[in-house]
């Protein structure tokens, strides 16, 4: 099979693959672990969306770990969390517009595995330029003229975008061509059934993204009635036409930060990027017990608990402390139906 | 000497980076140092400010130091959102004046690198990548590169070119296609920067309290011009102080 690199700016493969999903409203619920299973192949690019570690569907990261998925393409505007999964065969290379933590520093296994070229950095990017070209494939451009990235060692290292002319100035331009990955996953704070997935807050890349994609899989905090949907639409995001699966995942971004709803676990983090995650042995060790070691997603925040010494509800609940209140965003409903009287803590109590 | 205000090397270069920003500005803020310095100028003298995060905030009022230049605090009461590539476009369209960035390196024309120490395909060390830095650096108005001062990360000619400064040169900018006005200040913890109109080289502003030309030229990896009107950088107030630590970052996330 072609490499997922040859399939990557292959506007008519992407075409042709969305012209056989399904317009109709059908019911797309799974579990995180079957959609994974089903969407997730390896080989695969895979974009991360949301902002990496805000918003992003981090349930599901762990779980394509978990099912030892190898040799997929990552490309990161921004990302790199993903990166993890090279030391265990699951990242084989990736596009890169940037992989870190900001002010936490680097992520360690991708610095290591670049620095070893055990981890290929098949292309690097500006954010402008990566966001670009993947809204250049949700606008149906084959690709864009920009001032980004001009004169720059990005542009004359990156394979794939070309110095133009403007035709009508003369001026020289960045050509961006579109980017079509195979499988995106994104994390939103309501779904209904379908697909359609609302967010508080920023979209990042995200509509661009579920365009552009081949397949696309949604989780979401909560499920809630489509009516709920058509009634406060301005907020979605993600169109029911090109999901493929929709999971409800409360807690789904952890150790993220999930806007209006619970904020970074900023003490886990900083112990996985500063020690657990520093050495291939610490970082294998991490994976046995907090990956291969659990079942899912509420096993590992179960884990994050004990080690803490607290009970797991206090444990999520100081993080929505943190979290900016809902009210800032306008929206202050929690959504309504799902098919089930909903509410949040009690859900989430079940989940844990 | 006893009786003057102590601060770190940090809170110093956050509070002359602050200085920078003036009431009214738009600022593409970038992550870690810039987005102290930026809310501290927000807080202090530029109450009209007008703050872009990349991930597609314009114009929040954030209560909090947020962690990332994406999260939920970057957008608390922000009247619009956006997303990633509105925020690069509208910068292109003229509504960003200042681009806020650090970097591992920044060299004499002040082009700046945060992709990799060494070599790009064999990199002794590989960082994070452009993110944000390239675009702010093409398309915004003036620059403010904020890092720290030592010979390596101030070398004569930057590993990798992750965002445009004056590339090679006078001219180099404009034959390259770029349309921002490029670096315009420099800020280490030794000293404010800023680069000469003819030749683009990096020159020296300001001396940070303690600290000579002479001795931040040792710490400088090419020769650094220094401007006929060199003078010591004003030392913080307390009231940029107080605001910095009670105000901007009183968990000392940032600055410490």
């Amino acid at each position: 099979m072609a490499h997922a690199n040859d399939r990557l700016f292959d506007h008519q493969m992407a075409r042709e693959f969305k012209l056989k999903k399904t317009r109709a409203l059908v019911d797309k619920r799974m579990d995180l672990s079957d959609a994974v299973a089903q969407y997730v192949e390896d080989g695969d690019s895979l974009i991360e969306t949301g902002f990496a570690y805000a918003r992003g569907p981090m349930a599901a990261y762990w779980e394509i770990g978990r099912q030892k998925k190898q040799n997929l393409v990552g490309i990161y505007t921004p990302g790199g969390l993903n990166n993890l999964w090279h030391e265990f065969g699951g990242i084989e290379g990736a596009h890169v517009a940037y992989v870190g933590v900001e002010m936490r520093g680097l992520i360690a296994p991708f610095r290591r595995g670049v620095e070893a070229g055990t981890l290929k950095v098949f292309s690097d990017w500006s954010h402008g330029g990566l966001s670009a070209s993947l809204r250049a494939a949700e606008q149906g451009m084959n690709y864009v003229a920009s001032k980004s990235m001009l004169g720059s060692d990005v542009m004359k290292d990156n394979p794939y975008v070309k110095l133009g002319e403007d035709p009508w100035t003369g001026e020289p331009v960045c050509l961006i061509p579109a980017m079509y990955p195979d499988v995106a996953i994104f994390h939103v704070h309501h779904a209904d059934k379908y697909g359609n997935g609302r967010v508080w807050g920023l979209s990042v890349n995200d509509t661009a993204i579920a365009i552009a994609a081949k397949k696309v899989v949604v989780t979401c905090e909560r499920i809630v009635d489509t009516d709920d949907i058509r009634a406060s639409a301005a907020n979605v995001i993600i169109p029911w036409y090109c999901v493929d699966a929709v999971c409800e995942v409360p807690y789904g971004a952890w150790p993220g930060d999930m806007p209006g709803m619970y904020y970074f676990d900023r003490p886990l983090q900083e112990q996985v990027v500063r020690v657990d995650w520093k050495t291939p042995e610490a970082t294998k060790a991490w994976v046995e017990t907090n990956i291969y070691g659990t079942k899912n997603h509420y096993e590992m925040i179960q884990l994050a608990a004990d080690e803490e010494g607290m009970n797991v509800l206090d444990y999520v609940k100081r993080l929505e402390q943190f979290a900016c209140s809902a009210a800032y965003f306008g929206i202050g409903t929690w959504g309504t139906g799902g098919e089930r009287d909903w509410k949040y803590e009690e859900v989430a109590k079940r989940a844990i | 000497m006893a009786d003057e205000v102590q601060y770190t090397p940090r809170e110093l270069l956050v509070v002359v980076a602050s200085r920078l920003i003036q009431d009214g500005e738009s600022v593409f803020v970038g992550t870690g140092l810039p987005l102290v310095g930026a809310l501290l100028a927000n807080h202090l003298h530029a109450p009209q400010m007008m703050a872009i995060y990349e991930g597609g905030s314009i114009g929040p009022e954030p209560t909090v130091l947020p962690w990332s230049v994406a999260d939920s605090l970057t957008f608390c009461k922000a009247p619009i959102i956006l997303s990633m590539s509105s925020t690069f476009g509208h910068s292109r369209a003229g509504y960003a004046d200042i681009g806020f960035l650090g970097g591992a390196q920044v060299d004499m024309y002040g082009n700046m690198n945060a992709t990799c120490i060494g070599p790009y395909d064999k990199p002794q060390v590989r960082l994070t990548g452009s993110g944000g830095a390239n675009d702010m650096a093409s398309l915004c108005q003036r620059i403010i590169f904020m890092g720290l001062h030592l010979p390596e990360r101030f070398p004569e000619k930057v590993d990798y070119i992750t965002s445009p400064g004056f590339l090679d040169g006078p001219g180099a900018r404009e034959k390259a296609g770029l349309i921002g006005g490029g670096p315009w200040r420099v800020i280490s913890h030794l000293g404010l920067m800023g680069f000469d109109e003819e030749t683009c080289r990096m020159k020296l502003l300001s001396y940070h309290p303690g600290v000579t030309p002479e001795i931040i030229q040792q710490f400088t990896g090419f020769e650094l011009l220094v401007d006929k009107d060199v003078e010591e950088t004003r030392r913080p107030t307390e009231e940029e102080l107080h605001v910095l630590r009670d105000v901007v970052d009183p968990n000392q996330l940032f600055v410490f």
